[in-house]
C-alpha cells in the first residue's frame, strides 16, 4: 500500500490518481499511526515551508516520520514535500524542517532574465545513476512550479540537476528518502515512469 | 533550460465551451469534458478552465470539470472564472486545479490576491489582466470585458506583483478572437516590468504568432483558444513548429 | 508549383516544414526520416515477431471470431487482412467503415479478396444526411471534411469488437510511418487506443463535441445519430481486456512488398489516384477514396505540398528514387486541382468563394497559396460514376 500524506496542503487527488491510474493501490493518510501498514510512503505539498512543518507538526507527522523511514520505507518528497525533508527552510525567515536529508532550502535566485516562481516544462540534464531515475533521459522536461530549491550539504546526495539560469538541485535522495522538486504526477509519460519506480524501490541505491 | 509554453484556454458557458470575438458571439467549441481528454491525449502543456458566467450554478459546473479533469488527466490545471473569495479557490484547489485564475477580484479586492499567495503559495495564484486598446488609450477592463477602469495595464502588473501574484495572465480584449496576432507591444511591456513568468492570451491564429509571441518577447507562455478551436493545429504540431524556429518546447519523450 | 520554394524542407525526403509534427535536425534530416532509418536498423524485428506469435495464440479460438480485422480494400488492409489469413490461418471477422465515397475499382478488389480469402464480413455505411453536414461543420472548422471518416473508420470496429466480444483488433501501418506523432525509436507498440483517437483522430472534436456543434434550433440532429463517430466506453473495451494494435508494430511495414504480394496472391489491382501519375503510384496508395483528390488539394493549399510529395517521401526514404527526381516529380505533378472539388463543393452547398474564404485563413505560415495559378488534374476514368448531388442554393 502507498501511502501519501494528508497534512492538509497540497493536491493530494493527483498524486494519488497518478498511482491508481498506473495501477497501484494508494490512499491518503491524516495520522501517521494508520500509515504503519503502507510500505512507501509519499509527501506531497504545496505551500511555504513554514506553513508545511506547522500542519506536519500538528498532525503528530514530524515527530513520526523519523520513525516510519527508519524502518526502511522508501519515502518520496514532491515539490514541497521534498523541500521539507531537509534540514532548513529560509521562506519567511529560517524555520527547521523535518532534517531527514542534510542541508537546506533557499530561495531560487536565478540570473537575468529568469523569472521566480520557476513555471513550466525542464529538464534534468545531468543525473547519477538511481534507481528513481531509471529510464528517464536526460531532455526530457518535467512541470516544475516553485520559488524555493534544496541545496543538500552532502553532494552524494543530489542525484539530478536542472538548469535554471544555473543548476539546482531537481531530485535527492539519501537511503531510503528521496525528493523530487518536480511534479512527477503532472508530467507525463515520463512523470509516470518515476513513479513507476518508486513504487518498485526497494530504497537502496 | 526552462521550456516555452503553449496552453489552451477552455471557455465555459452552461455547461459547454465556447469561443467568441472580443468576449462576444460565442460559438459552441465542444463538450469541456471531452475537450479535456483530447488536450490530455495531446499532452498539452498545461489547461486554463475559465467560467465566463460567473454564477454559482456554473462555478459548481467549473468545480466538478476540474474534478473530473484531475481525476482522467495528469497535467497542469488552472481555473478561473468569478473567483471572489478564499472559499472559491480552495474549492477549486481541493477539486484538483493546481493554480487559479483572479482577474476581477484582483481589482475589486486586491488583498485576495495576497491572501491566497500567503495561504497557498505565489505559485497558486495568476492575476488576470484583461486590456483594451481604444481612442481614450490602453486600459484594464474588468467583469469579463464589460466594465471599463482607468487603470494601466502595466502599472496594474506591477502592482498584482507586489500583491504576491506568482503569474500573470494577461489577455488582449480587442485580439480576441481575430486570429490576427497577439498584443505583442504590451505583452513586451508587461512582461519586461515583472519578474514573474507572463502568459499572453488573446489574438493567435496560427503557428506563426505563436512564435512571434514567445520568441520576439519575454513572455513565458502563449494561451490560445480559437487557434485549436478553428484551424487544424494541435498542441503537439504547435511544439514541432516551434522547436524548428528555434524556439525551446517542451519534450515528452 | 508557385510560393512553395522558400519552404524550409527536409534535405533527404523533401516534405516541408509545415508537415504535421515534422522536426529537422542539425543536419537538416527529417524526424520521419530518421524514425525510418531506425525502423530499418534499429528494431529488433524478430522479437516483435515472436510477440505477435504469442499474441495471436493468446486469443486464437477464445471468441466467435480470433480477431477483428478493420478494412478499407486499401493497399494496407487488404496486406493485413492476407496476412492474419495466410500467414497465421487466422479466423477474422472484416469490419468495414463505408465512408460514401468508395470506387469501383475497391469493390471490385474486395469481392476478389473476400472470395479468395474465404471470411465473414461486416460493413456499415452511415446516414448520408448526417455525413453531409458532419462533412461541412468539420471542414469550416478544420478545412478537413473526413472527420466522418476518421471518427467512424477508427471508433467503429472497436463497437463490433464490443458487440461481438472479440477482443483482439489488428490494424494495418503504423502511424510512425507517416508522421512523429509516434516514432521508432521509442521502440513501443503504436496501441489504436483511446489516447490514440483522442490525439489524432478526432482533429480535436469528438462526437459529443459535433453534436452541440450540430444540433442547432434551426436544424436540430438526432443526439444517436452521431453513435458510429462515438470511441465506445474504455471501461467496457478494458473488461474486454482489448488490444488493438497495428501489425505494423509486429512486422516491419513495407508498401511495396505489401501491394506486391496482394497484388500476385489476390490479383489486387491499383487505380488511377487522381493528381497524382501512375508511375508515381505503383503500389497503389489511397485508391480507396474518390474524395482523395481533393483532401489533397486542399492539403496544398494549406501546407504546400500533396500526395505526389508524400508519395515520393516514402520512395526517397526507401532508396528507390533520389531527392533530385522527387523535386521534378513534385514540380511537375504535385498540388494540381481536381475535378473531385466540384464534387465535393455540391454535396455542402459551398461556392468556390466560399471555400476560399474557408481554406484561406487556416494555410500553415509561411507557406502562401496561390489560389489563382493553378493546374488541372485530369479526370480519373470512374469520374463519371461517382456519386452527384448538388446542394448549392440555385440562384
Amino acid at each position: 500500500m502507498i501511502g501519501i500524506i494528508d497534512y492538509g496542503l497540497g493536491n493530494l487527488a493527483s498524486v494519488r490518481n497518478a498511482f491508481e491510474h498506473l495501477g497501484h493501490e494508494a490512499r491518503l493518510y491524516a495520522k501517521p499511526g494508520e500509515a504503519v501498514v503502507c510500505d512507501r510512503l509519499v509527501l506531497p505539498g504545496v505551500g511555504s515551508f513554514h506553513a508545511g512543518m506547522l500542519a506536519l507538526e500538528a498532525r503528530g507527522w514530524a515527530e513520526a516520520l523519523p520513525d516510519l523511514v527508519a524502518e526502511n520505507r522508501p519515502l518520496l518528497g514532491i515539490c514541497l514535500g521534498m523541500q521539507l525533508l531537509f534540514d532548513i527552510g529560509e521562506e519567511n525567515g529560517p524555520s527547521r524542517g523535518l532534517g531527514l536529508i542534510p542541508g537546506m532550502v533557499v530561495r531560487l535566485a536565478p540570473a537575468e532574465p529568469h523569472k521566480v516562481p520557476h513555471v513550466g516544462w525542464n529538464a534534468l540534464p545531468q543525473m547519477q545513476r538511481h534507481p528513481l531515475l531509471d529510464g528517464i533521459r536526460p531532455h526530457v522536461d518535467f512541470y516544475f512550479v516553485h520559488s524555493y530549491h534544496c541545496i543538500p550539504a552532502s553532494q552524494d546526495d543530489a542525484i539530478a540537476f536542472c538548469d535554471f539560469g544555473g543548476p539546482f538541485v531537481a531530485a535527492a535522495a539519501r537511503g531510503n528518502i528521496a525528493g523530487m522538486q518536480f511534479h512527477p504526477e503532472k508530467s507525463q509519460p515520463a512523470g509516470m515512469r518515476i513513479l513507476e519506480n518508486f513504487v518498485a524501490w526497494d530504497g537502496r541505491c | 533550460m526552462l521550456k516555452k509554453r503553449v496552453i489552451p484556454v477552455l471557455l465555459l458557458r452552461d455547461g459547454r465551451m465556447v469561443k467568441g470575438v472580443e468576449f462576444q458571439n460565442y460559438r459552441d467549441t465542444g463538450n469541456p469534458r471531452t475537450a479535456v481528454r483530447i488536450y490530455s491525449a495531446q499532452d498539452a502543456d498545461e489547461l486554463v478552465f475559465l467560467d465566463i458566467q460567473a454564477t454559482l450554478e456554473s462555478r459548481s459546473a467549473l468545480v466538478e470539470i476540474v474534478r473530473e479533469a484531475s481525476t482522467e488527466c495528469f497535467m497542469p490545471l488552472a481555473a478561473g472564472g468569478g473567483i471572489k473569495t478564499i472559499e472559491d479557490v480552495r474549492e477549486l484547489l481541493s477539486a484538483g486545479a493546481d493554480k487559479v485564475v483572479v482577474t476581477t477580484a484582483a481589482v475589486t479586492t486586491p488583498r485576495l490576491v495576497t491572501e491566497i499567495a500567503e495561504r497557498y503559495g505565489a505559485q497558486c495564484v495568476v492575476a488576470g489582466i484583461d486590456f483594451r486598446t481604444s481612442a481614450k488609450g490602453t486600459k484594464v477592463w474588468i467583469r469579463c470585458g464589460t466594465e471599463p477602469t482607468d487603470i494601466d495595464p502595466v502599472a496594474h502588473a506591477k502592482q498584482l506583483v507586489a500583491l504576491g501574484a506568482g503569474e500573470l495572465f494577461l489577455n488582449a480584449i480587442h485580439r480576441d478572437g481575430r486570429m490576427q496576432g497577439y498584443e505583442l507591444d504590451m505583452a513586451t511591456r508587461v512582461a519586461s516590468s515583472v519578474p514573474v513568468p507572463v502568459i499572453v492570451s488573446g489574438g493567435a491564429g496560427h503557428f506563426m504568432h505563436l512564435a512571434e509571441l514567445l520568441r520576439d518577447t519575454p513572455a513565458s507562455a502563449a494561451a490560445c483558444a480559437s487557434l485549436f478551436h478553428f484551424g487544424d493545429n494541435n498542441p503537439i504540431r504547435a511544439r514541432s513548429y516551434l522547436r524548428n524556429l528555434g524556439i525551446p518546447m517542451r519534450v515528452l519523450k | 508549383m508557385s510560393g512553395t520554394t522558400y519552404l524550409r524542407r527536409c534535405a533527404q525526403c523533401l516534405l516541408p516544414e509545415t508537415y504535421e509534427t515534422i522536426e529537422y535536425d542539425e543536419a537538416g534530416v527529417c524526424n520521419v526520416c530518421r524514425s525510418s532509418a531506425y525502423k530499418r536498423q534499429g528494431i529488433d524485428w524478430d522479437e516483435r515477431k515472436r510477440l505477435l506469435d504469442q499474441l495471436i495464440e493468446k486469443h486464437r479460438g477464445k471468441a466467435d471470431y480470433d480477431c477483428i480485422v478493420p478494412f478499407s480494400g486499401g493497399k494496407d488492409s487488404t496486406f493485413q487482412l492476407y496476412f492474419l489469413v495466410r500467414e497465421y490461418k487466422l479466423k477474422p471477422l472484416v469490419v468495414r467503415f463505408n465512408h460514401g465515397f468508395m470506387r469501383q475499382g475497391i469493390q471490385e478488389n474486395n469481392q476478389r479478396t473476400f472470395k479468395k480469402l474465404g471470411v465473414d464480413v461486416l460493413e456499415f455505411t452511415p446516414n448520408w444526411h448526417v455525413v453531409k453536414r458532419l462533412m461541412l461543420e468539420s471542414f469550416t472548422r478544420k478545412t478537413d471534411f473526413c472527420w466522418h471518416c476518421h471518427t467512424g473508420i477508427y471508433s467503429y470496429p472497436l463497437r463490433v469488437a464490443l458487440m461481438y466480444k472479440v477482443p483482439l483488433i489488428f490494424w494495418g501501418e503504423p502511424q510512425a510511418e507517416i508522421t512523429n506523432y509516434y516514432d521508432y525509436l521509442n521502440d513501443e507498440i503504436e496501441y489504436e487506443d483511446d489516447k490514440k483517437f483522442n490525439m489524432l483522430r478526432t482533429l480535436g472534436i469528438t462526437a459529443e463535441d459535433m453534436y452541440g456543434m450540430v444540433n442547432t434550433p434551426e436544424n436540430p440532429i438526432d443526439r444517436r445519430d452521431l453513435i458510429p463517430y462515438t470511441f465506445p466506453d474504455v471501461k467496457e473495451l478494458r473488461a474486454l481486456r482489448y488490444c488493438s494494435v497495428p501489425l505494423g508494430s509486429f512486422i516491419p511495414w513495407d508498401y511495396t512488398k505489401n501491394t506486391e504480394i496482394i497484388k500476385r496472391e489476390l490479383g489486387w489491382q491499383t487505380d488511377e489516384l487522381e493528381g497524382v501519375p501512375d508511375e508515381v503510384n505503383q503500389h497503389g496508395e489511397k485508391i480507396e477514396c474518390f474524395m482523395q483528390g481533393t483532401r489533397d488539394y486542399i492539403k496544398f493549399l494549406k501546407r504546400g505540398y500533396s500526395r505526389v510529395a508524400q508519395i515520393n517521401a516514402f520512395h526517397v526514404r526507401a532508396g528507390r528514387m533520389t531527392p533530385e527526381e522527387a523535386t521534378r516529380l513534385n514540380e511537375q505533378f504535385d498540388g494540381r486541382k481536381p475535378p473531385s472539388l466540384e464534387v465535393f463543393l455540391e454535396y455542402v452547398g459551398l461556392t468556390e468563394e466560399e471555400f476560399k474564404k474557408i481554406v484561406g485563413p487556416m494555410v500553415i505560415p509561411p507557406h502562401v497559396p496561390d489560389f489563382e495559378n493553378i493546374r488541372m488534374a485530369e479526370k480519373t476514368w470512374d469520374f463519371d460514376q461517382w456519386y452527384r448531388e448538388d446542394n448549392r442554393q440555385k440562384p
